[in-house]
């Protein structure tokens, strides 16, 4: 991004209370990548959408005013040994003074001049709300160290960096794992549910927040229609509904499954989630309606249209919902019979 | 009107996908909202947006779209181009705004008419 300010100098701001060995919880996790097979990517990213930047980010932020002059600046980032100090009034962030500012400043002779004048003024930012997931793809689109973080009100609350996030993430997988080790026969049986007599079944977890594997489900559920056949009037719709749901599990649902079951006369497209469920189905059904934010938005969804698209495309729909612990939606495409069955196979 | 013709008409690069494919355009939709996109019901779409990411070439495999364009040039990650080529749905950039891709679409359509 021109002109934005590389964070990559910037060194960590104080660390205040406990400081953690990363090797220390390193070698206390019983990481066993073979014993836990496909799993452990799936905790990882279930983590990466569970916690936020908050809760992992540092809160004690040293920053200096507008005012304040670039020697001021060279005096903190020394004293601090630290390269990077937000210029920050009351929670505002105007800017960002780098180690880099502070030697353009020698050289061109500005060291008593305000440090608005020559602090990096385009940063690249996180909000706080924002799931890990997120941080992670901003640590790889832009080679940044870390980044400030801002509230919804576009205070700096924190800065945040990939031992930031490394460190939370392994603490977490510790727990995550000895949790898993305790029920992986369980686990294991309920991974594959196949066919069974007239009936094909098959089942996709959905990662809330992980829009880059959404749409895994419904990819591959309009592959198992066309291999079968199915008219691609039918299948087209079925994906549609398919993708729609799976979409509204990742953006708007603490995590879920979609499940595809064909039999002889129907194929059904069940999406069941974890909550948060809906208050005023009604009201969640009707087209434009919305609870996403803006960052949902800017990935082409968030615009309220998943449900009454849902329901546009079945031949049947239905819902049910309980506030705080899950949302069932179900809709249902009646296949013709055999002899009525239209010619060729979907595109 | 061929992913190539669309290529070509549109001062574009294929980025992804088979530049010989012989679908022909049924229909345009210009559109950012994918929602908006899944609510077209017509055969061999050509989906024009700015939204460059996964979700577009998702989506477009959903409604069974011929071709993928994204405009104003915008930098395509390699994840997008890897979905893209994963779901044969041939991906062009094109540098023009979304208006004037949809004017030049349109002209090419009306002289296709003439013959």
């Amino acid at each position: 991004m021109p002109g934005a300010t590389d964070m990559s100098e910037y060194s960590p701001v104080i660390l205040q209370g406990q400081q953690t060995n990363d090797d220390e919880i390193l070698a206390s996790t019983p990481l066993d990548a073979k014993a836990l097979g496909g799993e452990s990517s799936e905790i990882i990213m279930e983590l990466l959408q569970r916690f936020k930047v908050r809760d992992v980010m540092k809160r004690q932020v040293i920053s200096i005013p507008r005012s304040a002059t670039m020697r001021d600046a060279q005096r903190i980032l020394r004293d601090n040994r630290i390269s990077g100090l937000p210029v920050c009034e009351n929670g505002r962030l105007y800017g960002l003074v780098s180690v880099n500012d502070i030697i353009r400043g020698l050289d061109g002779g500005w060291m008593d001049e305000p440090c608005e004048n020559h602090m990096a003024k385009n940063l690249v930012v996180l909000e706080a709300g924002m799931p890990l997931a997120f941080a992670l793809r901003y640590f790889n689109n832009y080679t940044y160290g870390r980044f400030p973080v801002l509230d919804s009100d576009r205070k700096l609350v924190g800065i945040v960096s990939q031992r930031d996030v490394m460190r939370a993430l392994l603490y977490e997988l510790s727990v995550e794992i000895r949790k898993l080790e305790m029920k992986t026969s369980s686990k294991a049986a309920k991974v594959e549910q196949e066919a069974k007599g007239n009936f094909f079944r098959r089942e996709w977890a959905v990662v809330h927040n992980d829009l880059s594997r959404a749409g895994h489900a419904a990819n591959a559920i309009k592959g198992i229609l066309r291999e079968r056949k199915i008219d691609r009037a039918i299948v087209r719709r079925v994906a549609v509904a398919a993708y729609e749901l799976e979409i509204n599990i990742c953006i708007h649902s603490h995590g879920g499954v979609i499940v595809l079951l064909i039999s002889d006369n129907s194929v059904k497209i069940t999406a069941k989630d974890r909550g948060p469920g809906i208050p005023d189905i009604e009201w969640a059904c009707r087209d434009g309606t919305s609870t996403a934010n803006d960052w949902i938005r800017s990935m082409g969804f968030g615009a309220g249209m998943g449900l009454s698209n849902s329901k546009r495309v079945s031949d049947k729909f239905e819902i049910q919902s309980e506030v705080g612990k899950f949302t069932i939606v179900q809709c249902t495409f009646e296949l013709p019979k055999p002899d009525g069955a239209a010619e060729g196979g979907a595109q | 009107m061929t992913i190539a013709d669309v290529t070509k008409i549109l001062d574009g690069k294929l980025i992804a996908g088979d530049a010989t494919s012989p679908r022909a355009v049924g229909a345009v939709v210009a559109n950012d909202l994918m929602s908006d996109v899944l609510l077209h019901d017509e055969d061999d779409i050509l989906l024009l947006t700015s939204l460059a990411s996964d979700q577009a070439i998702r989506t477009a495999h959903i409604v069974g779209a011929m071709g993928v364009v994204i405009h104003n040039a915008k930098p395509l990650s390699e994840t997008m181009i890897k979905v893209a080529n994963d779901l044969a749905i041939p991906l062009v950039s094109s540098p023009l705004a979304k208006y004037d891709a949809c004017v030049k679409l349109h002209e090419a359509f009306l002289a296709e008419e003439r013959g």
